[in-house]
């Protein structure tokens, strides 16, 4: 019967194939499915933390500075920032200031700015010792670039991003610093980076004469300053690649600014109480969104020029580079020009 | 068409968990029923985000209002349960339970493999795009059955299941009811034809089966408390029948329904059930509040 034989030869060739099926599982379990080189999910982006405030004390008149604990904290490079979010729901921006090898905790320090937005005051008169607060990131947009030789200018508390950037450094690079305050005595980490190099460091009490200070600053030095609108401006005046470090205002609102569509080919004005995506909205019906509070990460759009504030919570150092979320994010300047 | 007493407007909500408390077999003694429906948060962050991938391309081709608010409320939604989703892996991994090689095929498959593809203009571009369309449709019906089973599967408690997890899940699950019928819709809308509905079935219900038990053998096999873990369709059969897993039974009979040209997916779940448990979800009511202090504060 050749019916019959040709059932015993198709499941006999059946069962020689499950066997060599099971065995070649059997060997590596996961085959045979290719796999992303670079996986992407079980990355999570910015996850916030709970962490308790350890330590709070006065480094310098209206300075305080908080050290935060935890358990195995992220990393972070020198220039890094957290959001520590206030007990009252405010989100603010301090830089990190302490070890960046140190992965039990965290240290920022703030300003008092009695007229400012109440973020320093809240943290001034109710962040207790032990107390928990919650932060998120840490983020790094003003990161420390390879160069031959390094000049830092730091007005008052724009010195905390520095500190962890003068210690990184590895001491065969030439380097200075110009510390301007008011005061000493209002001057944090005035020691700690005299410390570093009495002969690299100079401290400025009242105005800084920059023209003198900044004389033969050798080609190709990295210019680093971080300190009041106006020091930042008459640096970036006389080194127009220096790289800034901006306590950005991160009320709901900000200032109006205007967005360029480059490839729609329109100018449209942001005001002052509404967002991108609402302009754009107005002009481009079709542009996608949803949950409009920074979170969803739909209407991500590409950002060919300007710089941005980013007011999300959702994007990483990465994508912050060349793309924002326009149902929240605004610009830091006066202009945006967006890929859309 | 489209079933109008059901509608609920869709919007994300902000979620968070929290998983520092959540033990590696979070249902207590079961490590099968645990990884079993373990295996989601291997599937779902890179599904999901895909859903949103293709969504984004399809927009364009709606021409009914309702319906693109209602896909822009998914996109938002989908979006959120990604995230949730990809952050129980690091905690998996802390727990000594390494998911990456299997995330990363998954990444894989919905990236590279259902990913877009270098098509000419026209119609090979609309063809590949309509055929995702449709298989997010498929799987869409089994996210919404594994949603209403999930919100109905009181054995899980009894058996005292993690709550922060079940909140995960039945969030999610109820979210998914809630949303039922926007792929289906979505898909008559711009294509709806019948036989790419029964093939693209084919291939997702295959696919899932694949992945699933894939998953779950990968879990039980890598558990590090576990000598010799292994999974089998016997355990799945067992625990459908005590009620911790869907029951093989009901699975089967979900099937012709959905190839049924009667189908539409408000004929399954509640969505009154869905929106009731949004209302009393620990995390969706502390989103709600974030939600509400932020614009109080503006």
């Amino acid at each position: 019967m050749p019916k019959l034989r040709t059932v015993a030869v198709v499941a006999g060739a059946a069962l020689l194939a499950r066997r060599a099926m099971r065995r070649r599982i059997q060997a590596s379990p996961l085959w045979p499915m290719p796999a992303l080189e670079e996986p992407v999910s079980g990355r999570p982006r910015s996850r916030s933390l709970r962490l308790l405030v350890t330590s709070r004390e006065e480094v310098a008149e209206g300075v305080v500075r908080l050290r935060l604990e935890g358990r195995e904290l992220p990393g972070w490079e020198p220039g890094a920032h957290l959001d520590l979010v206030l007990p009252s729901g405010l989100v603010r921006q301090y830089s990190l200031c302490g070890d960046p090898e140190d992965t039990s905790s965290y240290t920022v320090a703030t300003r008092l700015v009695p007229d400012g937005r109440g973020g320093s005051r809240e943290v001034h008169e109710q962040v207790r010792e032990g107390m928990e607060l919650e932060v998120r990131g840490p983020r790094n947009r003003f990161p420390l670039v390879r160069a031959e030789s390094y000049v830092f200018v730091a007005g008052g508390i724009g010195i905390t991003p520095v500190l962890p950037m003068l210690r990184a450094l590895p001491d065969d690079v030439e380097w200075r610093l110009v510390y301007c305050g008011r005061g000493r005595a209002s001057m944090p980490f005035v020691e700690d980076v005299e410390k570093l190099g009495r002969d690299r460091v100079t401290v400025v009490e009242g105005l800084p004469d920059l023209d003198a200070l900044l004389a033969g600053v050798p080609e190709g030095a990295a210019v680093y300053c971080c300190g009041p609108e106006g020091l930042m401006a008459a640096v970036q005046e006389r080194f127009p690649s220096v790289h800034l470090e901006r306590f950005t205002p991160r009320a709901s609102g900000g200032d109006a600014f205007e967005v360029e569509l480059r490839r729609s080919g329109r100018t449209l004005t942001v005001t002052a109480d509404s967002t991108v995506l609402a302009a754009v909205r107005a002009e481009l019906p079709d542009t996608l969104y949803s949950c409009e509070q920074g979170f969803c990460g739909t209407c991500q759009q590409r950002v060919l020029e300007g710089e941005v504030d980013h007011r999300d919570e959702l994007l990483t150092d990465a994508e912050r580079g060349d793309s924002m979320l326009i149902c929240v994010s605004r610009a830091r300047g006066e202009r945006l020009v967006l890929d859309m | 068409m489209s079933n109008t007493q059901d509608r609920v407007p869709l919007k994300a909500r902000k979620v968070s968990f929290s998983w520092d408390d959540t033990p590696l077999h979070w249902v207590p003694g079961d490590p099968f029923t645990t990884h079993t429906i373990n295996v989601l948060h291997l599937l779902l962050p890179a599904g999901e985000r895909w859903f949103v991938h293709v969504y984004k391309q399809v927009l364009p081709y709606i021409r009914d209002e309702r319906l693109r608010e209602d896909v822009i409320g998914f996109i938002g939604q989908e979006a959120m349960h990604s995230q949730a989703h990809d952050e129980v892996l690091p905690h998996l991994r802390e727990q000594g339970l390494d998911p990456t090689p299997y995330t990363a095929q998954v990444d894989w498959l919905f990236e590279k493999l259902l990913g877009d593809r270098t098509l000419p203009p026209g119609r090979p571009r609309r063809w590949w795009l309509m055929e995702r369309v449709a298989l997010i449709a498929a799987i869409e019906h089994y996210t919404a059955f594994l949603g209403d089973w999930v919100l109905n599967a009181g054995e899980l408690d009894r058996r005292g299941a993690d709550p922060t997890m079940l909140d995960l899940l039945r969030w999610h699950g109820a979210e998914e009811v809630e949303h039922r019928s926007v792929a289906f819709e979505l898909f008559t809308h711009v294509d709806g034809s019948y036989r790419r509905r029964v093939r693209t079935w084919a291939t997702a219900f295959t696919a899932l089966v694949f992945l699933w038990q894939r998953g779950a053998r990968f879990f039980m096999e890598n558990d590090p408390t576990l000598i010799d873990g292994k999974a089998t369709f016997k355990d799945f059969y067992v625990r459908g029948r005590r009620g911790t897993l869907p029951a093989t039974g009901d699975m089967l009979r979900s099937i012709p329904r959905y190839l049924s040209r009667a189908y539409h997916p408000s004929q399954e779940g509640s969505t009154e059930q869905a929106v009731a448990y949004l209302a009393s979800s620990p995390a969706a009511l502390a989103a709600e509040t974030a939600e509400k202090s932020a614009k109080g504060a503006v």
